[in-house]
């Protein structure tokens, strides 16, 4: 088997417990019942392009986007835990290249955000039913989202794993950087009603960019909008990775 | 063969010097042993073989292979167990093992089998359902070194394996490795437990800041180092004042317990010893006991290291 294949899962194996599925599918599963019917009273419809979403089908959708930057806390936990646990050196005294364990690294949140983004359409699916507008931009769409979300938050996520020393500081940094970019984002309220400034910093967060591609591609309404927000993530996403690499390939050992 | 052959190998961390041009050859089939004080470099000169760091400068050819050309190639016929810890905190015992092999590449079957051999021959058995997380630490560092052996490989570096392991597992775990060597692998050993390196070792060098200053089969390290044997005289109570006695002598200490022991502590202890016996006998004096400690490789390490450091006092470093 392929030396990135066999990292994969070892990755998988030591990633995937039952606190990680609750966090991972089931939480944002309650998340889009609860917020999404409980908030429906407050917020009737969202414009969204040309039509308007109900506010459960909105938020399913955020959700995803939401999912696909949460799953690359693993890229980060996974490098986090290596360093302090000696496996970081040991992987590399092994039959591996660094290369190998960062893109090994890359391939398992591509495949952790891609099934949990699926097991989340497919739960979530009966809620924005009615909206929803296949096309077939849809799962290009939604694989384009998830690839460049996977590569640019697992790019972040890594770059604060190895700056970071004391385990505390890990998670705090970590979790206080992804919380500004969910709240901060058009995941769970539209950009339009904001005040300016906060819609202006919706625009500033890559993970709004994120949302709106997956959006685009559930809701059938892909526009040149969402192609500059494609290329603007592609960019950060070959950015992010680069400093990444360069960051993970310095690294004492 | 040559297992290992570095020339003049250099590696520093800022401005501390930690390998200051060592030369090593091993040959297949032996277990090397790698001593010296804490800080010697004996760590950073096992990176530097395996691969991890590159050294500043010199060559490193590992079964053959050019190190720095080719550190890919190496890693893949060698094994490594670090001195740091290493572990999968989430991981069973058994899953820990098995998810190595299986990094490794070892096919499904035989992972299998050596699971079952290595968790019984490293006395895991027992814990083997147990979390990594939940076990004690020379418990993990004995997954740790059992985990090694789940792949194929033609040259062993092991880092003070032996560190944190009780009497008896330190004894399986040596007679574990002497078992592997008979099959044909060979050994590169680093330890502080003397003995353990006297017990196993067909060779053994050791480095003091960065520079080797020995190297050599156990006994004739002792050959060449320790020339100054230990003779311990018991007499009976005497009268006469013995230093006074044994003026002209030297090279003795006196020692009073319950009778008294004449310490000799020489390069020519024969010698000494025969002017002792002379003057002992001229004074009418019996003698109760006579013992020849033999020397141990810790009364070497320490002697040769002194030494090292004295020479490089008077130098100037
Ligand atoms: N990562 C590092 N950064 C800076 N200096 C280091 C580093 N690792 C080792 N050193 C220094 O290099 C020298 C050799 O260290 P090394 O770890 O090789 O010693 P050692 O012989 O393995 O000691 P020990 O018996 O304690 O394991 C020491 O002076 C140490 O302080
Ligand atoms: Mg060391």
């Amino acid at each position: 088997m392929n030396p990135i294949f066999r990292l994969v899962n070892r990755n998988l194996t030591i990633s995937l417990n039952m606190g990680f599925v609750i966090w991972q599918v089931i939480f944002p599963v309650i998340y889009i019942f609860v917020a999404g019917f409980a908030y429906t009273a407050l917020i009737h419809n969202v414009p969204f392009g040309s039509k308007s979403l109900n506010y459960p089908a909105f938020i399913a959708s955020g959700m995803i986007g939401f999912n696909i930057m949460n799953s690359t806390l693993i890229s980060g936990i996974i490098i986090w835990n290596d360093r302090r646990h000696g496996m970081f050196e040991q992987i590399l005294v092994g039959p591996f290249t660094r290369a190998q364990y960062i893109l090994s690294n890359v391939y398992t949140i591509g495949i952790i955000g891609l099934v949990s983004a699926g097991l989340i359409t497919a739960i979530g699916y009966p809620i924005f039913f009615t909206s929803v507008q296949f096309s077939i931009l849809t799962i290009p769409l939604v694989v384009f989202a998830s690839m460049t979300g996977a590569i640019l938050f697992g790019s972040i996520a890594s770059i604060i794993s190895t700056r970071l020393k004391s385990s505390e500081g890990f998670n705090v940094v970590i979790n206080t950087v992804f919380l500004f970019f969910a709240f901060v984002s058009t995941a769970f309220y539209p950009a339009q009603g904001a005040p300016p400034i906060l819609a202006t910093a919706f625009y500033l967060n890559p993970l709004t960019y994120l949302v709106d591609v997956v959006r685009a591609g559930i809701f059938g309404n892909f526009t040149g909008t969402v192609g500059y927000e494609m290329v603007v993530l592609t960019v950060l996403a070959v950015v992010f990775f680069v400093i990444a690499t360069k960051l993970l390939s310095k690294l004492e050992l | 063969m040559l297992c290992i052959e570095a020339k003049s190998i250099f590696r520093s961390y800022g401005n501390v010097t930690a390998v200051d041009g060592i030369d090593l050859s091993v040959e297949s089939g032996k277990i090397f042993g790698f001593l010296g004080p804490n800080g010697a470099g004996k760590t950073t000169t096992m990176k530097l073989l395996t691969t991890l760091i590159p050294p500043s400068s010199g060559s490193i050819t590992i079964l053959g292979i050019d190190a720095s050309r080719h550190p890919l190639d190496v890693r893949k016929k060698i094994g490594v167990v670090l001195q740091q810890p290493s572990y999968e905190p989430t991981l069973t015992v058994e899953k820990s093992l098995e998810k190595y092999g299986m990094m490794w590449d070892v096919d499904a079957k035989t992972r299998r089998k050596r699971v079952e051999e290595l968790l019984t021959a490293f006395d895991l058995q027992d814990i083997r359902k147990k979390k990594n997380d939940d076990i004690s630490i020379g418990q993990r560092r004995r997954v740790q070194v059992a985990r090694e052996f789940m792949h194929d490989m033609d040259l062993l570096f092991l880092d003070e394996p032996t560190a944190g392991l009780d009497p008896s597992a330190r004894r399986g775990l040596l007679d574990y490795i002497k078992g592997k060597v008979r099959d044909g692998l060979t050994i590169f050993f680093t330890t502080h437990i003397l003995e353990e390196a006297e017990y196993l070792c067909d060779e053994i060098a050791i480095i003091n800041r960065g520079k080797i200053i020995a190297v050599d089969t156990p006994d004739e390290l002792k050959n060449k180092f320790g020339r100054e044997k230990t003779i311990k005289i018991r007499i009976g109570k005497v009268e006469q004042d013995l230093s006074s006695i044994l003026q002209e002598v030297g090279d003795y200490d006196i020692l009073h317990d319950e009778g008294t022991v004449i310490t000799i502590h020489s390069a020519d202890s024969e010698q000494v010893l025969v002017k002792i016996l002379q003057v002992l006998q001229s004074n009418n004096i019996t003698i109760e006991d006579l013992s020849v400690v033999p020397t141990s490789l810790e009364e070497i390490f320490l002697t040769v290291v002194k030494n090292s450091n004295e020479s490089n006092i008077s130098s100037g470093k």
